[in-house]
């Protein structure tokens, strides 16, 4: 009876699936791990999560949904584009009374675009990231009325490079996606 | 007259040509105006993901030399405190070993799908060093598992059965996870992550609520995230099931004291257990040959129901809502329609090609909540046959898929190395 329970031992039984579960457990990630980085290798791998200014329909969403308290995303303002025009549909709001700078006929919320006067017919346009909240209001004025010059944009240094933006999660038109480092910003020139 | 058509057509072209957005020249300035430079700022990211690793690998290494070879808790620690302060409130918590699950199980299913290098790398480090000594990765790496280590004082028990029950969310979560990752849906550890607003100090108050409860819940017993919400931990588990060097209670033989077995924040120590069902051999048979039955019957089950409510889990799917929101208006167009519509039409998507990525989706969708759903009921199937076994132990054993490796049972084993000593310094001269 003795001699039966040897052979017949629970701990070779066990010890044997410890092997062949260790075997399995190795192989597994030894594949998947030697797959992945084999594809990996052959593509460069895009990891920033950026704003295509194209495909951006100023939702208004970005301002909202970003993870942290004040978004991310900020205005950003192409000067080589602008056309420094006095009546700027970003800054001011459409069909005010007077224009003048006055909160309640401008266009941002936080007050965070500044003018400055150039010379005749021309101003200068700046945006304070500080006070800048990415709502996008001034890009859609921006893009109906002048030359799409302001635009949104992800700031590499604020964002925190989620697995999955929450903003694109939600994005109605697919305009965030990842980037490659070398286009860490999608500028408009 | 002719000025007056001119100026139609030229407001025709503009119109069409509003795309290019080139409204206003651009304007000659006489003042010597010069365009500011502007830079923007490029975070050193790659610097850092890099150190990222080798911080990870290094806590790794440390963590399993303390629990292999020193066999102590201190440096365990010291470990938790560097990566809840590195790893959770420095580097916000992301990316994580937890989310890349879904990176890299998309990377898997989508070979479209581009997955970084140290994303790969996040989730294959720990696999590795489960595999080779346990999870010591849980211990105190994870910084999810170090904030909860760090404030857990009592370790009430659970009853069992709590247990069984409450240790399927894992794997549910764990499968759920890879479903909505692999069908490009959402991801959905990212999203429900409780602790990520407090390393982040701001985010969905909801959840930042539930991290806070879950750390009231760490203090009374050991880790209730890790045990009964980490997805990643019961990956990790089956890997630390069968590692290549364990972790052993004492290496003096066990004097059954049960002291470790009070000391364990997880429960993963098993209590010496008599068998008394005596059965004989065809009782023996029968039982294996129940189970072989029960469990396919559960897969199947569970496949069944998973496929037949896949396409209500579709509207997870971006596209699937948008699909939805495009039928509902082409029923009724007076509605005002919403920003995602909007985006939509303005872009001149059409009908034909979402609905062919809708029934793409719907077919991926079809396919992996099967497989899903057969998973499950294989975890289903697996908890209760294994609350049906009954082993007999002599001994208090590690029960290496449950182990964290948190080491708080060397210090209280009083057979463990050093501790004869610190406790009669002088035995050896008197």
């Amino acid at each position: 009876m003795e001699k039966n329970e040897n052979r017949y031992s629970p701990i070779s039984r066990r010890k044997f699936l410890q092997i062949a579960g260790s075997a399995i457990a190795g192989g597994a990630i030894l594949s998947v791990f030697g797959g992945l980085m084999y594809r990996a290798k052959m593509r460069e791998s895009s990891y920033y999560w950026q704003i295509d200014p194209q495909k951006c329909t100023q939702c208004g969403r970005c301002q909202t949904e970003c993870v942290l308290p004040v978004s991310a995303v900020k205005c950003l303002h192409a000067n080589k584009v602008c056309g420094y025009c006095d009546l700027c549909g970003g800054y001011y709001r459409s069909n005010v009374k007077e224009l003048n700078t006055a909160a309640e006929n401008l266009m941002c919320p936080t007050g965070a675009i500044e003018r400055k006067y150039v010379e005749d017919p021309y101003f200068e346009y700046t945006i304070d990231e500080r006070l800048c909240n990415g709502c996008g209001k001034c890009v859609k004025g921006c893009s109906s009325f002048g030359n799409g010059s302001l635009y949104l944009q992800i700031k590499r240094d604020l964002c925190k490079d989620c697995n999955e933006c929450t903003i694109a999660t939600v994005c109605p038109s697919d305009a965030i996606t990842r980037v490659p480092l070398a286009a860490a910003y999608k500028l408009k020139e | 007259m002719l000025k007056k058509l001119l100026y139609i057509c030229l407001l025709l072209l503009f119109s069409v040509t509003s795309a290019a957005q080139n409204r206003f020249p651009k304007p000659d300035f006489e003042s010597g105006y010069q365009y500011p430079e502007i830079t923007y700022a490029v975070s050193n990211e790659v610097v850092w993901v890099w150190v990222d690793i080798i911080l990870l690998t290094f806590l790794m290494c440390i963590a399993a030399w303390a629990v292999l070879k020193k066999r102590t808790r201190k440096p365990i620690v010291w470990i938790s405190v560097i990566s809840v302060a590195y790893f959770g409130f420095f580097r916000s918590g992301c990316v994580c070993s937890i989310g890349s699950i879904q990176n890299v199980s998309l990377a898997l299913a989508d070979s479209t799908y581009i997955l970084p290098i140290p994303v790969l790398l996040f989730f294959i480090l720990p696999v590795l060093f489960a595999f080779l000594f346990g999870r010591v990765f849980c211990a105190g790496v994870c910084p999810f598992g170090a904030l909860q280590e760090l404030v857990n004082l009592k370790n009430y028990r659970l009853s069992k059965p709590v247990t069984a029950v409450l240790g399927m969310i894992p794997w549910i979560y764990l499968i759920f996870a890879i479903l909505y990752a692999v069908t490009r849906s959402s991801f959905i550890i990212c999203r429900f992550d409780p602790f990520i607003g407090i390393f982040r100090l701001g985010g969905d108050i909801g959840l930042i609520l539930f991290g806070v409860l879950l750390l009231i819940a760490a203090i009374f017993t050991g880790r209730p995230f890790c045990r009964f919400i980490c997805p990643y931990g019961a990956l990790l588990s089956l890997f630390s099931r069968v590692s290549v060097w364990k972790i052993k209670l004492t290496q003096k033989p066990c004097i059954n004291c049960e002291l470790c077995h009070n000391a364990c924040p997880v429960d993963a120590i098993r209590p010496p257990y008599e068998n008394r069902v005596k059965e004989t051999r065809q009782q023996g048979v029968r039982r294996i040959i129940s189970y072989f039955i029960i469990l396919p019957l559960m897969i199947l089950a569970g496949a069944f129901l998973m496929r037949s409510v896949g396409s209500h889990l579709s509207r997870a799917n971006k596209d699937v809502r948008l699909y939805n929101m495009v039928i509902s208006h082409e029923a009724s167009p007076q509605d005002i329609p919403s920003v995602e519509l909007e985006a939509f039409y303005g872009q001149g998507g059409t009908i034909e090609a979402l609905t062919a990525a809708y029934e793409n989706i719907q077919a991926g969708f079809k396919l992996y909540s099967t497989l899903a759903g057969a998973l499950i009921g294989l975890v289903i199937g697996i908890t209760l046959i294994g609350l049906s076994v009954k082993r007999t132990r002599r001994q208090y054993e590690i029960d290496y898929a449950g182990c964290v490796a948190c080491g708080r049972c060397f210090g209280y084993c009083p057979q463990n190395e050093g501790k004869i000593e610190k406790l009669c310094p002088t035995q050896d001269k008197g």
